[in-house]
């Protein structure tokens, strides 16, 4: 016999005290009623649910219940226990459940090995479009799922295909774009790491559908384990001849090599991605025409994100119309996010098309940690926007998160609190895409660094009210006469940032204050006489010693002087440094 | 054909026509820096924005094809005000200068911040330190005064297949450069000049050697004499207003010789001195041997360099004849002078050529000092001599037309079309055709071998044999002609041509790298007529009739390819590396 | 080695793989900079010195970044749970406590709401 688990944990508290209460009380109730053999009480780290009182969850029948008091232990021991009867009143309401369609293999499969690949139905979902269907019930399946473009801009998958298919040429590709650069965003990695199959699996369905017997894998080199992993799975298919001439007994012939990103973030726009693997600067280059038509090396080319591909291979598997159930109207199937910032549960998550961004970071990332409030979420990398905090039930879906200013992107969501400055976060944002910038057309190469360089102003203090204008109006240009969607989105954080939060700007501007404490030019460093124990600590802490001053008439910080490094209000053990 | 509306117009134009190209068809100019004619467009500069009905984001007018019933939008508020911005945060990367520019009032950039009404600089200018590159001595590279637009990089890679310049770094850091950093002279740069004709702003500008010019016309002790080139005398024109192609030879002479030059040569007389070189050597290596052939024409410096870089193996297919420029220097200073009893080291000789790579030939190989001295002293771009017309004071425009001077200025009609691309071929077959045959031709002009077809390729009965000829303009053509050649020769095959003309710049010298800014095909055309009518109006119309050709040769040189034809006239070439470094 | 037929696919999946109790070690690049290279260690040297019958293998990331190294345990006659922040020290008490005394270890367990 099964013993049971209960798991438990009292998700109000942050330390393991008041869990370690209720786990010993449930633990001596038990041992009172006599199942010490037979029920183990364990305290958890995590359930992933929080501020719900002591929670209980109990293994293997993955009950839980929230809010538990003494009483309802008892009741769970007699009832549940005992006789196998849910307490309805006390069980957990979900909604906070993560849905794993992409990542479904991630953390289950040993990803360097095609055998427990198989042993879960891999390949199962090529073999029906090899045996079942043909290419075009193929992508009439794709259609029904609904299934859009993971990589950003949310393009049908289906359209994309047939576009492909149409275009007549002998020789077509397909490539999966692996070169994930946006900041804080990792799910391509963690897919490719941890479930290389179902990406190439995805590929060879999307080769069959459009007629393409070759592929590349573009993945960032910045990406040493996933190569390999990659390049370990592609061995072992072509091993057992599910890549190569002939897959699976039929006329179907697909290969696929691995190219190398050469890190540049600009070479996950699909012409500048097509340009890198041909061996060229990897700049884009204006569409149309589009790469379904004129590809790589000028041949018909389909290219999608890993995060695509994975759910195509699940959609061939277990059907369009399964996966067209989850998700909204005009999204479907589920995204995943790549959660991080100021969140207590920073990692990866997928959830359905639909979830509201508040669900997302107050239930599944477990919140701001240290108690601090919400401010705003990023979403979409550089290219996306800031989201305020007042925006938060917005469910997550390509349409809504435009709406307001920001993109879905490829997954990046950052979570800000009250100490994080937008001005920076612009600053940060904008850097990047300047960092970034082919250097091509002169909007983005030339308007992005004259941004930056009026962000910089502003955040050391020297921002003039017009400032603001001139940002508005190099953001304008940028989005309207940049050439690919690098330099068109880059302004968008300061957009979305000056659209909800002018008055930051204002306040750096005018005020000359940070509230946020973040822009280091702005902060003054003072001494509160009344507060000071004269100890010196400060003095000998200062680097540029501008801390003067004796023991009688205490100590002053020379303005003029100071570096604002922060160092003597660190040091300080009676909080007599104010930083303003 | 394509039907859609712009600002309101109805447009008709072929399918795959730009948005840019079907506005110009119904007068409507939208701005670019970056599109050229010549080139396909590289979407660098993002000013040729325009709106779309229907969609909210703006397209760019030189890569978009128009679609049907699209109705676009050229101009607005808004759209004058995203290209305002535009062209302000181009200035903010490019240096106040324009006083000092080689391309002052003839900069794209400036006119488009003119027509814009650019009065303030709204952001602060951001002026990289990047040192000019002057080490090839035929053009200037100067990296500051770059606008990033890609035009060079397109003709040096695209139109001409050099593959010297490219882009380097990212970002704001852009820059052109030769790849690896190392200068061009370094580079596989055949000094063909295309990239500085092509670029809209100073970046990339002719080595500008005016002031050894007016240094020599000033030193007393000089003899300065000068010479122009056949593809000069319709181009200078564009300068002073003058239609495009008019031929200005009689104005050019007048001005020269006010300019204080004591002997007003010209290269159409060197040129005919080539043909008679070149085509005895035809004639030879045809119906005597059947050696080394085809023959290839060597009159194009860039041509010769890109050779000896590129295809080191054919360059015994070379005609081992100089070019015209070399021609009439080396004759100056060794026939003119004792004719004038003139002491050579004090003769100062000035050549006008539409080529930045002249500048370079003319001391490419101690060949080019057979006279005991440098044989030609400076080569001036067209460019370069407008100014300096300018300089002088000279009323261009009204001046009376003058004649060249005796002996080494007078030419045939066949010396005038070297200018054009096809020319030298056909000057060369109307003269060889004479020689194998001992007859005239009934019709001198060989039409096929005319216009700007990338590679012309044809068969001209001589006599009882048959001339297969191959003509290529623009370096990018070269490589189909070179491989067929070599194919055939690998496989043993007959050769498909026995005469191959290769000029570096397309159109020929009329579309050379120093000539006026702005060439299109519709201008090379121009000019090419103007060199073809030209030619008509001559009476002598083969090269070897030439009486004063005649004269130098009974005079001075002798038989052509004889003892002294092959010390000064003739030189030789040598497989060189692509990059130095 | 030969080609995989339609047929040989359909037996591989259809062959459930034995219930051996396992270890899974998150080795995704992740968990391999929270340790996990070492706790994978660990547990295959461990296991193997103390004669506990037990698959050690290693799976992709779960997501729970944060929680890194995690481990996945399936002992005989126990529910199999996650563990997170496993350090060596720990999986060897995951060893000895829970797969060989079958005993859970208190205070590490990750347990997210997740729908496969």
């Amino acid at each position: 016999m099964t013993t049971t688990v209960v798991l438990i944990k009292d998700t109000n508290a942050e330390g393991l005290g008041r869990t370690r209460d209720a786990h010993d009380i449930f633990a001596e109730k038990v041992k009172s009623a006599g199942l010490a053999d037979s029920v183990q009480i364990v305290r958890a780290a995590d359930l992933g649910i929080y501020n719900k009182g002591v929670v209980a969850k109990l293994l293997p029948q993955g009950i839980v219940y929230v809010d538990v008091t003494e009483t309802d232990m008892d009741a769970i021991i007699s009832e549940t226990i005992r006789q196998g009867k849910t307490l309805d009143a006390k069980l957990h309401r979900g909604g906070n459940e993560q849905v794993r369609i992409v990542m479904r293999n991630c953390g289950v499969v040993n990803p360097e090995s095609i055998d427990e690949y198989i042993a879960i139905r891999g390949y199962q979902g090529i073999k029906r479009a090899l045996f079942d269907l043909t290419p075009e019930k193929t992508i009439e399946e794709i259609k029904t799922s609904g299934l859009r473009g993971r990589g950003g801009a949310g393009y049908p998958t289906w359209l994309k295909w047939t576009m492909a298919r149409n275009s007549f040429n002998a020789q077509k590709y397909v490539i999966c774009n692996g070169d994930e650069g946006d900041p804080g965003a990792y799910m391509d990695r963690s897919v490719l790491e941890g479930d290389p199959h179902c990406v190439l699996e995805g590929m060879m369905i999307a080769g069959y559908c459009i007629g393409a017997t070759k592929g590349f894998l573009y993945i960032r080199a910045e990406y040493p384990l996933a190569i390999k992993r990659i390049q370990k799975a592609l061995d072992q298919a072509y091993e057992k001849g599910l890549l190569g001439n002939g897959i699976l007994g039929t006329k179907f012939c697909f290969d696929l090599e691995v190219r190398l990103g050469a890190g540049a973030f600009v070479c996950g726009e699909e012409t500048a991605l097509i340009a890198s693997i041909e061996g060229k600067r990897g700049t884009p280059r204006p569409r149309p025409p589009y790469p379904s038509d004129v590809g790589l090396w000028g041949k018909p080319t389909i290219i999608n994100n890993v995060e695509t591909l994975a759910n195509v291979s699940y959609i061939l598997l277990k059907g369009g119309k399964d996966f067209s159930q989850i998700g909204t109207d005009k999204s479907k199937g589920t995204k995943v996010f790549a959660l991080t910032g100021k969140i207590r549960n920073s990692g990866l998550i997928e959830i359905p098309m639909g979830t509201s961004l508040r669900t997302i970071i107050e239930e599944i990332g477990g919140g701001v940690a240290d108690g601090k409030k919400i401010l705003a979420v990023q979403t979409g990398g550089p290219s996306g926007g800031v989201i305020p905090e007042k925006f938060l039930d917005t469910p997550v879906s390509y349409e809504h998160l435009q709406e307001l200013g920001s993109i879905m992107g490829s997954g990046g969501m950052i979570v800000m609190d009250q100490d994080d400055c937008l001005v920076d976060i612009a600053k940060f944002y904008l850097g990047f895409c300047v960092d970034e910038s082919c250097g091509k057309c002169a909007p983005c190469r030339i308007g992005g660094f004259q941004m930056l360089k009026v962000l910089e102003k502003i955040s050391e203090g020297k921002g003039e009210p017009a400032d603001i204008e001139t940002l508005k109006r190099i953001a304008q240009a940028m989005q309207k006469a940049s050439l690919c969607a690098l330099g068109q989105s880059a302004p968008n954080p300061i957009v979305s940032t000056l659209k909800y939060f002018e008055e930051e700007y204002r306040q750096h501007i005018v005020d000359k204050k940070c509230r946020a404490g973040k822009c280091a030019k702005l902060l003054n460093f003072e001494i509160v006489a009344s507060v000071c124990k004269r100890c010196k600590l400060c003095v000998k802490n200062c680097p540029v010693n501008c801390i003067s001053g004796d023991r009688e008439t205490g100590y002053t910080i020379d303005q003029a002087k100071c570096i604002k490094c922060g160092n003597c209000f660190e040091v300080c053990k009676f909080d007599a440094v104010t930083r303003r | 054909m394509v039907n859609a509306k712009i600002n309101g117009i109805i447009v008709s134009v072929p399918e795959g026509t730009s948005i840019l190209e079907a506005a110009q068809k119904v007068q409507i100019k939208i701005p670019t820096l970056c599109k050229h004619p010549d080139l396909p467009a590289t979407a660098a500069c993002g000013i040729c924005i325009v709106k779309l009905k229907g969609s909210n984001k703006m397209l760019r007018a030189c890569c978009t094809p128009i679609e049907e019933n699209m109705d676009i939008t050229t101009q607005d508020p808004e759209i004058v005000e995203v290209r305002r911005s535009v062209i302000e945060l181009i200035l903010s990367k490019h240096p106040n200068e324009c006083l000092t520019c080689g391309r002052n009032q003839n900069c794209e950039l400036q006119k488009l911040a003119a027509d814009f009404g650019i009065r303030r600089e709204s952001f602060p200018q951001h002026l990289p330190t990047i040192p000019a590159d002057s080490s090839t001595g035929a053009i200037v590279l100067e990296s500051r005064k770059c606008i990033s637009c890609g035009r060079c990089i397109q003709v040096c890679q695209k139109m001409q297949n050099v593959w010297a310049l490219s882009m380097m770094e990212r970002g704001i850091d852009t820059r052109v450069s030769p790849a690896g950093d190392i200068s061009l002279a370094d580079s596989p740069c055949v000094n063909c000049g295309q990239c500085s004709a092509h670029c809209p702003t100073g970046a990339i500008f002719e080595n500008d050697e005016t002031a050894k010019v007016w240094g020599a016309l000033a030193d007393a002790k000089k003899y300065c004499v000068i010479q122009i080139a056949p593809a000069v005398r319709v181009a200078i024109g564009e300068a002073f207003g003058f239609p495009i192609g008019e031929n200005c030879t009689g104005k050019l002479y007048a001005a020269l010789r006010r300019m204080g030059f004591k002997a007003v040569f010209d290269t159409n007389f060197g040129a005919d001195v080539t043909i008679v070189e070149e085509a005895n050597e035809f004639v030879h290596r045809f119906t005597k041997k059947q050696e080394k052939l085809p023959l290839i024409t060597s009159c194009c410096p860039a041509w010769v360099d890109f050779m000896e870089k590129f295809h080191p193996d054919m360059v015994g297919h070379f005609s081992s004849c100089k070019s015209p420029q070399q021609i009439v220097g080396v004759l100056t200073k060794t026939y003119y002078a004792r004719k004038r009893r003139l002491d050579p080291a004090n003769i100062f000789i000035a050549a006008v050529m539409p080529c930045t790579a002249k500048k370079i030939e003319i001391k490419r190989s101690e060949d080019m000092f057979a006279s005991g001295n440098q044989d030609v002293d400076v080569s001036i771009t067209t460019r370069e001599l407008a100014r300096m017309i300018k300089q002088a004071g000279i009323d261009f425009e009204t001046l009376p037309d003058e004649e060249s001077d005796h002996i080494l200025g007078e030419y045939t009609g066949a010396g005038t079309i070297f200018g054009a691309t096809g020319g030298v071929m056909e000057a060369a077959l109307r003269t060889a055709y004479d020689y194998v045959t001992g007859g005239k031709l009934k019709n001198v002009e060989f039409e096929n071998v005319r216009g700007l077809a990338g590679v012309k390729e044809g068969t001209i009965p001589v006599g009882n044999h048959t001339v297969k000829v191959a003509v290529a303009h623009g370096l990018s053509n070269v490589e189909f002609v070179i491989d067929k050649v070599r194919q055939a020769k690998a496989k043993g095959e007959e050769l498909p041509y026995h005469f191959i003309e290769v000029m570096a710049c397309p159109g020929g010298c009329v579309g050379g790298g120093g000539q006026p800014y702005g060439v299109t095909d519709e201008l090379r055309v121009k000019r090419g007529l103007g060199l073809y009518k030209d030619d008509e109006a001559h009476t002598i119309r083969y090269s070897h009739e030439n009486p004063f050709v005649k004269k130098v040769y009974k005079d001075f040189i002798g038989e052509p390819l004889g003892e002294t034809a092959e010390k000064l006239l003739h030189t030789e070439y040598k497989p060189k590396p692509e990059y130095k470094r | 080695m030969t080609k995989l037929t339609k047929e040989d696919l359909d037996a591989a999946s259809a062959k459930q793989s034995a219930n051996r109790p396992y270890i899974k070690v998150g080795m995704s690049s992740c968990g391999v900079a929270a340790g996990a290279d070492e706790v994978f260690k660990v547990f295959k040297t461990e296991a193997e010195k103390r004669k506990i019958d037990i698959a050690v293998k290693p799976c992709g990331c779960s997501g729970s970044c944060h929680a890194e190294p995690l481990v996945e345990v399936s002992a005989e006659g126990l529910p199999s749970v996650v563990y997170g922040r496993v350090t060596p020290d720990i999986a060897l008490r995951i060893l000895e406590e829970h797969v060989r005394d079958k005993r859970l270890v208190q205070d590490f367990i990750v347990d997210m709401p997740v729908r496969r």
